[in-house]
């Protein structure tokens, strides 16, 4: 009997953990959806799906939900892309690439708070660094964060740059895994790069990359911070992400009913994200040489 | 042993009692403020004297970031019981949680306290919800019309320009922007929430009347200010667009030299001085169809969930935080108003008086200022007007039809705080 339970016994601090912090969490969070709350009321009135009927027809939703799409679509495939090409130059072991990565991977471990203030300044219309530059070669001066057609971009910039360090380090350790011998027998069979590249290289990090998808997917849906600093969702919604809805819903407009069903809606839908792309990607997968 | 025994029973006793007098005598009160830099260092100065005066209370105050900060952080310590025994408050965003039942109603301790007659009508007016007073005010202030003298000169202006009404300040934003612009100045910063929202008011409206309650974001007048503050930066291009979507860059590029004018609270005149020094001047806010500006600032709270001895403590600290004595090291500090009838009388604050002009103009403002409306919905139409601020002074809705919407929702999110 006891040899039975020992490995849940094993397990049972990390799941006590795991439901105060997160499965009990998720739990009340269903719970508050159906219910109408402000935080301070001693009564949290039933509701039923109200909220989630009111989140479902209203414009900002619609526009969260349009905005952190189109971020997730370009930021995934270039943090992606972007890693992977660094991570193939930088994986040769000399000084220059080990100072490069360390050089790289810093925003990573920087203050995400601080990273946005600096480049809330650096791209300033009238005061800003890049504008500066823009003037001095005798270009206009861009409205980067005003203009709604730009302000998503810059955002994505500031993503990448900071989230990119990380991506490249893990691309490094899958690179490092390529059994070189695959490289040897491609060059004499005359393989070109490019070639060797698309047959050898990319297949072979593929569980790496597909751990980053995941990732960096999760991430794209969840991105915070960078938003609150920088631009608050605007101008005018451009850059208002769901989980930037979801705090101003819930912690500036007192609705913790309609913050926590759009929590919930955003919990299912990353959920159903994870399981289609196991099903779709998952099985392109191979763990071995 | 035994005869050791009436020493130890002595020594015993004296431990017991010192830690009784130890438990009933100290007092922590968590206060949560939204002050730092030289606006910390006075409000250190006078938890310092307050402590010295009653050892026996210790006053735990912690900076939490700006009013936002504070709603939004005290909103969510409520459920998880963490939540402060007193509390700074925006004085039109205290409303809700007095509503709600969170904060303390204050009538008592006030109507007890010497304090009722030392306050200034418009000190007591601002803590008064629904006939009950729940706050006292620590920090007020109206804004007030800045400019750089030094720019205003360099642009060609003349001394003393006439900053009357709107058409007044563009012009005067227009010189310094022709002349400057080139060289990055620009001629005024875009006005931020508190300063929007006495330029409604001196174009004779409000974003809801104070009395009975009505919604007035649609009413012509607050369309008409907001068209021409608007036209500050998508129209005119006097006003940069950073000041915009973060406001704080307004006020930051006017310190730093870089802007001709700006309109903000007195709470900022102890950093302008610092940062401008004699190049700053400060003017009263334009009357463009009548005088009158609002009152601003925020009040000390004491939450409902205290124990009663914190909250004795809280109202001993308040009392004293609003007293002639501290409020005269808060407004020779930092430049917000006076709040007690005595504080003039105080050496600091006839010092300040005498060497700083510019902290007379919000005095001189008094006599037309005017408490804003503060019932619950106001908590969400602050939030939600910075969305509404940005599509219009960045060109991309237009005024009337903003203000219609923003109006529209207002009033469905006051019905339905109201059920």
């Amino acid at each position: 009997m006891l040899r039975k339970l020992t490995p849940y016994l094993f397990i049972l601090p990390l799941m006590a953990f795991l439901a105060v912090f997160t499965y009990v969490p998720i739990l009340q969070s269903v719970n508050l959806s159906f219910r109408e709350w402000d935080f301070m009321s001693p009564t949290k009135l039933w509701v039923g799906l109200e909220n989630y009927q009111l989140l479902l027809s209203s414009r900002d939703f619609w526009n969260a939900v349009k905005v952190t799409t189109i971020f997730a679509v370009i930021s995934v495939p270039l943090r992606l892309a972007l890693a992977l090409a660094i991570a193939s130059y930088l994986v040769r072991e000399t000084i220059v690439s080990r100072l490069m990565r360390g050089a790289l991977f810093l925003p990573s471990v920087t203050s995400t708070v601080s990273i946005a203030v600096v480049f809330s300044w650096v791209f300033s219309t009238d005061y800003g660094m890049i504008n500066a530059g823009l003037a001095w070669l005798g270009f206009e001066r861009v409205q980067w964060m005003q203009d709604p057609q730009l302000a998503l971009y810059v955002i994505i910039f500031v993503n990448t740059w900071k989230q990119l360090g990380y991506d490249i380090i893990i691309y490094i350790a899958g690179l490092q895994a390529v059994p070189t011998e695959l490289y040897d027998a491609a060059s004499v069979d005359g393989g070109r790069r490019l070639h060797v590249f698309r047959r050898v290289t990319l297949p072979l990090v593929m569980p790496t990359t597909y751990f980053l998808l995941v990732v960096s997917v999760i991430d794209a849906f969840q991105v915070f911070t960078i938003v609150n600093v920088m631009t608050k969702g605007g101008p005018a919604g451009a850059t208002d992400m769901i989980v930037n809805m979801l705090y101003r819903v819930g912690f500036t407009l007192f609705d913790i009913g309609q913050g926590s069903a759009l929590a919930v809606i955003l919990f299912v839908f990353l959920i159903a994200l994870a399981v289609l792309k196991a099903r779709v990607i998952g099985r392109k997968v191979h763990y071995e040489a | 042993m035994v005869a050791k025994l009436p020493k130890l029973t002595g020594l015993g006793l004296v431990a017991l009692l010192g830690s009784t007098s130890m438990t009933l005598a100290d007092v922590s009160v968590e206060f949560w403020h939204s002050f730092s830099k030289n606006a910390g260092e006075a409000l250190d100065q006078i938890i310092d004297n307050f402590e010295a005066e009653n050892p026996g209370i210790t006053i735990d105050a912690q900076h939490i970031g700006n009013y936002n900060d504070i709603v939004a952080k005290l909103q969510a310590s409520i459920p998880a019981g963490r939540e402060p025994d007193a509390v700074i408050m925006e004085v039109t965003r205290y409303g809700l949680f007095a509503d709600r039942g969170v904060l303390m109603d204050l009538t008592d301790y006030v109507e007890n306290d010497p304090l009722k007659d030392d306050l200034f009508d418009f000190a007591r007016e601002v803590g008064v919800f629904d006939g009950k007073n729940y706050i006292v005010p620590f920090n007020s202030s109206t804004p007030v019309l800045y400019y750089n003298k030094a720019i205003l000169e360099q642009a060609g202006v003349p001394e003393e320009p006439k900053l009357e009404t709107y058409a007044d300040v563009l012009a005067v934003a227009q010189q310094v922007q022709a002349e400057l612009g080139d060289e990055g100045i620009s001629g005024i910063a875009a006005p931020g929430q508190f300063a929007r929202w006495g330029l409604i008011m001196d174009n004779d409206s409000d974003m809801i009347d104070s009395v009975s309650g009505e919604i007035l974001l649609d009413a012509p007048n607050t369309v008409e200010a907001y068209e021409w503050m608007a036209s500050l930066v998508h129209e005119h291009g006097v006003a940069s667009a950073d000041g915009v979507t973060t406001e704080n860059q307004g006020r930051d590029a006017f310190l730093a030299g870089k802007v001709g004018m700006m309109m903000n609270s007195t709470g900022n005149y102890g950093r302008s001085v610092a940062a401008l020094g004699d190049d700053l001047v400060v003017a009263p806010m334009p009357c463009n169809k009548v005088c009158r500006v609002p009152i601003g600032g925020a009040g000390i709270g004491i939450l409902s969930s205290a124990e009663d001895e914190v909250k004795d403590a809280a109202w001993k600290f308040i009392s004293y935080a609003a007293s002639a004595e501290s409020n005269a090291i808060w407004f020779s500090t930092t430049g917000y108003m006076p709040i007690n009838k005595h504080t003039a009388e105080q050496p600091l604050a006839a010092e300040a008086l005498e060497t700083k002009p510019g902290i007379r103009v919000a005095i001189d403002q008094l006599g037309f200022a005017k408490g804003r409306p503060r019932p619950p919905v106001v908590t969400w139409m602050r939030a939600t007007e910075y969305d509404m601020w940005q599509a219009m002074a960045l060109g991309q809705r237009d005024v009337t039809e903003t203000l219609d919407d923003f109006a529209a929702r207002t009033r469905a999110e006051a019905e339905r705080l109201a059920k």
